[in-house]
């Protein structure tokens, strides 16, 4: 019988730790475990054999780290090891007079992907592709990709198995005692994430023991509807001089699995410290347990990286400010490929506690597929709130998908046959909430029980690709109520149809009400109101709105979803302390690093002071003021960079009327900045470009861990007079002065000014720079002498 | 994990001054937000070792730094050390650094004194439990100080088995991902005058952020 037949069906028992009977056989540490399928297969023979005798189900090949990352110098490569580890297993498990299958076994690369660590997603995907492809070819029955830590990794890892490989795949990951992975997220995040990847087992394995282990193994059957693996180790590590141990026993352990088992689990086994001893009472004891088939669980979730928002009980708000639609600084950022202007939009809706962001960048003089890979990729590298792509354009949408940490809100697919054949499957084989708009090839119908009508049509088809309506939600879609009377009425009749009768959750972009009428805010709140007592389940607004909020917090409370009103409490405070704020100048408003005032002050300034005043007059004379203070020791630091903040925001302000009036500041000078190649600290490098962008230069930032020669070619590219670089580290500043050099060769007409913690004067005319900045004003005042001589 | 204000203020160039209130409440922020999103994680070894002049060996693995058999000369025992406030940190500073300069340096300055907050707790309960053998701590000492070559992490890394223990990844270049961790050596010794610790015992005296 193949081992997907029976999977979910009987108890299954995995083998127990490998490392911990090499070790005992004579493994070193530091020593690649792996080397021993080439070097001692009769070792590695007879443990395989020991657990079959033991009442295993399935073994694991001794493949765990058989990477192309790990195997590098060994002189043997993937395949070899893999095969030669698959082949030794297969030998044990025929001796077996039962079915026993053979796991190619794989876990981590080693390395932590992008962004927190250097692999690139696509590099993790290739590593684990050989790795999938050897151990199919030499006949491994399944995949247990184990002792995971990151769902980005394990993304990566099992699109690479499915895509490649025939092979069921069980993921397996390692949980601390808090019930998270190594990049934080919970059992819950990880199951859903996993569950829309289409893995066949979920597992939890290392870490921790049985008895630390049993509360996260009932969160994970509470949430799954996959079946569950559970191996955990012998007990948690101890260290006894110098040599870690495991000291729960096999009676114990078992006694402890038997109750894990119990729970709803379908397959146990152990990892570190567990012996054949301990899988044989495991196997006595668990595997006349009798199982049910694995329940179907109804959640809405979308995660990301670490964190889950479940779409159901009560609302949910989704952030819509990352749209150009109507956002001139949004469509400004986007053309300049200003990531940070998107960070901060989506940092500032996240501190409104949305629970979903929107991203949408469709504009027609750019590439979207390119720029929406890009937005998603550096808001999940810093905020953890599950996203929404939003976006028309299919390849945009999956190759989104695909580099999307977690499992993503999809907007949207609509009732026409075309957009549900490209949007089904993507949702299906990523992972997602399909957004599905309530409209097809004739258009909006204008009564809900047309719009009904295609969300039956939409939640039959969706099923037919595999997707349950528990992976829609049905937009009910809000027509402007200016140009039709009943368009709210039957907004909110679809609404509660949809999400009370059909069972299916529900969401609008609640402001399309109101185009064409004055004020628009007040009736979008009412409307919202409405909305949400009529079935909404996600509302698409803006968060930093204290209307809509007061209008969601109000809400919740009323409909008793807020335990002793207090988030309508804490929300409510916080919108009165903003209301008494003083007035301030702008030039106060920079020097007290009061950023949102500076903006005011700015923008109410503008409507009536020409924008160079306005710079010369107050900005310039503020910053300068804050700079001295620094430089004299009067302020420090955090104070000078409230400061440059406001100062940005009230340029934004100034650049925006500029372009509104069809006029160009004139930039002071090019700048290129980069910390140089092998440093990833680049705080202070940021420090500088901030400061030099306020002084009114044109800065290219290269980043850090930057090449020498990309440094030279962008400087000679672009023709400026200076370059900037930091470094952090002693061992960085040799490549410091290798870019120094590759610059004075190539383009000796540049200057090259350095910083950074380990720098010093005598350190800096050592390399060649032409000056040596001890702080990030240091920085400033140089550009401004240098670019005044020329 | 107790994180001290004043460290924080150290490390964010205030070199004594006091803070203004409204850099006082980001402060006080960012320590919540820390304490809430670091997972902090350690692990150590006592291992035997032999040295020379210039270098000292553990298992098969040798490390050269004269500067680290002086820092060990009185020490009969080692331990090898690794701790980490884990990798959510790190991106709680990446989302300060791309939308919040001044935060940014806040944050990065509240992490350091958290990560050497929570070394020194750990450390101090090693500490104590030697104490009772009539051994004494000697300062960390890691790989990049000194004239021990950061590329040594490698060594360390497979001696401790630090990223399947504790999640800490090493990159290329032997940095450290997060890159809120430690690594060290540590001697042991019974000689109890031995154990000033490392900011003060530095030559630097002009340094901006020493202790003062």
């Amino acid at each position: 019988m193949k081992f997907k037949e029976k999977l979910g069906k009987e108890m299954l028992i995995c083998d127990g730790a490998m490392g911990t009977l090499l070790i005992e056989n004579g493994l070193k540490a530091g020593e690649l475990p792996e080397m021993w399928n080439i070097e001692h297969p009769d070792i590695l023979y007879k443990i395989h054999k020991q657990y079959v005798d033991a009442g295993a189900d399935i073994i694991s090949a001794n493949t765990f780290g058989a990477n192309r990352l790990k195997l590098d110098g060994t002189g043997h490569s993937v395949e070899e090891i893999i095969t030669e580890g698959v082949n030794i297993a297969k030998k044990a498990a025929q001796q077996a007079d039962r079915d026993v299958y053979v796991a190619l076994d794989m876990s981590t690369t080693g390395k932590l992907l992008e962004p927190y660590g250097d692999l690139p997603f696509e590099e993790a995907y290739d590593i684990f592709k050989q790795q999938a492809i050897a151990g199919e070819k030499a006949g491994a029955d399944l995949v247990l990709l184990e002792t995971m830590g990151d769902l980005y990794e394990i993304k990566a890892a099992t699109l690479a198995i499915k895509e490649n490989t025939e092979l069921p795949l069980i993921v397996s990951m390692i949980f601390n005692e808090k019930g998270q992975l190594l990049t934080g997220a919970d059992v819950k995040t990880a199951v859903f994430t996993l569950e829309g990847l289409g893995v066949d087992m979920i597992g939890l394995n290392c870490g921790l023991g049985p008895k630390e282990m049993l509360e996260h193994v009932e969160e994970a059957v509470k949430y799954s509807s996959t079946p569950i693996l559970v191996n955990p180790n012998a007990g948690l590590p101890e260290c006894v001089n110098g040599v870690t141990s495991y000291k729960v026993g096999a009676e114990e352990f078992s006694d402890d699995m038997e109750k894990i088992a119990k729970l709803g689990v379908y397959c146990v086994g152990g990892c570190c410290g567990t012996t054949p001893e301990h899988i044989k009472r495991t196997a006595e004891k668990c595997k006349k347990i009798a199982l049910s088939p694995v329940k179907q669980k109804h959640f809405t979730a979308v995660t990301s990286y670490s964190k889950t928002t479940l779409i159901g009980e009560k609302p949910v708000i989704v952030g819509e400010r990352i749209n150009p639609t109507g956002k001139k600084k949004l469509k400004a950022a986007l053309v300049e490929n200003n990531m940070d202007y998107i960070v901060s939009e989506a940092v500032a809706q996240a501190d409104k506690k949305a629970d979903v962001l929107d991203v949408n960048v469709g504009l027609p003089e750019i590439d979207e597929p390119k720029m929406l890979v890009r937005a998603i990729k550096t808001v999940q590298g810093v905020l953890n709130i599950p996203l929404q792509i939003d976006t028309s354009d299919f390849e945009a949408m999956e190759k989104a998908l695909r580099i999307y940490n977690g499992k993503a809100l999809i907007n949207s697919a609509n009732g026409k046959k075309e957009s549900m054949e490209k949007v089904f499957p993507l949702a299906k084989k990523y992972g997602g909430v399909v957004v599905c708009l309530t409209l097809d090839e004739n258009g909006i119908p204008d009564t809900a029980q047309g719009r009904i009508e295609i969300a039956k049509r939409m939640i039959k088809t969706a099923e037919s690709y595999g997707l349950s309506k528990d992976d829609l939600i049905i937009d009910a879609l809000a027509m402007t109520v200016s140009t039709g009377k009943d368009n709210a009425k039957v907004t909110l009749e679809t609404l509660d149809y949809v999400r009370n009768t059909l069972g299916v959750n529900t969401c609008l972009g609640v402001s399309n009400i109101s185009f064409g009428l004055p004020s628009r805010e007040i009736i979008n709140t009412a409307f919202f109101t409405m909305a949400m007592h009529s079935g909404l389940s996600a509302g698409i607004i803006n968060p930093l709105s204290d209307m809509m909020m007061n209008a969601y917090y109000s809400y919740c409370a009323l409909k008793g979803y807020d335990d002793n009103c207090e988030n309508y409490i804490n929300n409510i405070a916080k919108v009165e302390a903003v209301a008494s704020g003083e007035a301030v100048d702008l030039k106060t408003a920079i020097i007290k690093g009061m950023k949102a005032q500076s903006a005011d002050c700015a923008k109410a300034m503008l409507e009536n002071t020409d924008p160079l005043k306005v710079i010369d007059g107050y900005i310039i004379p503020a910053l300068d003021v804050v700079g001295q203070a620094f430089e004299t020791g009067k302020m420090f630091l955090p104070q000078l960079l409230m400061s440059a903040d406001c100062a940005k925001a009230a340029f934004d302000e100034i650049k925006l009327k500029l372009t509104a009036d069809g006029e160009k500041q004139e930039p002071k000078g090019k700048i290129v900045i980069a910390t140089v190649k092998g440093d990833i600290h680049d705080i202070g490098k940021n420090i500088v470009k901030v400061l030099l962008e306020n002084y009114g230069f044109d800065v290219i930032d290269l980043g850090k861990d930057v090449d020498p020669e990309l440094v030279v070619e962008t400087a000679k590219r672009e023709q400026v007079k200076l370059v900037g670089l930091s470094a952090l580290m002693t061992t960085t500043v040799a490549n410091m002065e290798i870019t120094i050099k590759r610059l004075h060769e190539d383009y000796p007409e540049c200057k090259i000014m350095v910083g950074g913690a380990v720098l010093t004067q005598d350190y800096a005319d050592r390399i060649g720079a032409d000056f040596y900045s001890k702080d990030a004003m240091g920085s400033v005042r140089y550009a401004e002498r240098l670019f005044t001589e020329i | 994990m107790e994180i001290d204000t004043r460290e924080i203020l150290r490390y964010s160039g205030f070199r004594g001054a006091s803070p203004d209130p409204k850099t006082a409440e980001m402060i006080e922020e960012l320590k919540k937000e820390v304490e809430l999103c670091s997972d902090p994680k350690s692990i150590y070894k006592e291992v035997e070792f032999t040295k020379t002049e210039e270098s000292i060996t553990v298992e098969n693995m040798t490390f050269h730094s004269k500067k680290l058999v002086s820092h060990l000369k009185n020490s009969d025992r080692l331990l090898i050390f690794a701790a980490t406030l884990g990798t959510p940190s790190d991106i709680m500073l990446r989302k300060y650094i791309s939308s919040n300069s001044a935060k940014a340096v806040l944050a990065q300055a509240t992490l350091a004194a958290a990560c050497e907050s929570y070394c020194d707790e750990v450390c101090s309960q090693i500490a104590k439990k030697e104490l009772e053998n009539g051994y004494y701590l000697r300062p960390r000492f890691s790989p990049g100080y000194a004239d021990l070559d950061l590329t040594s992490q490698r060594e360390l890394f497979a001696l401790l088995d630090i990223t399947k223990r504790i999640g800490v990844y090493l990159s290329d270049n032997c940095l450290m991902i997060p890159t809120k961790s430690v690594s060290a050596f540590i001697g042991l010794t019974r000689d109890k005058d031995c154990n000033i610790n490392s900011c003060e015992n530095c030559g630097n005296t002009e340094c901006e952020f020493r202790r003062t």
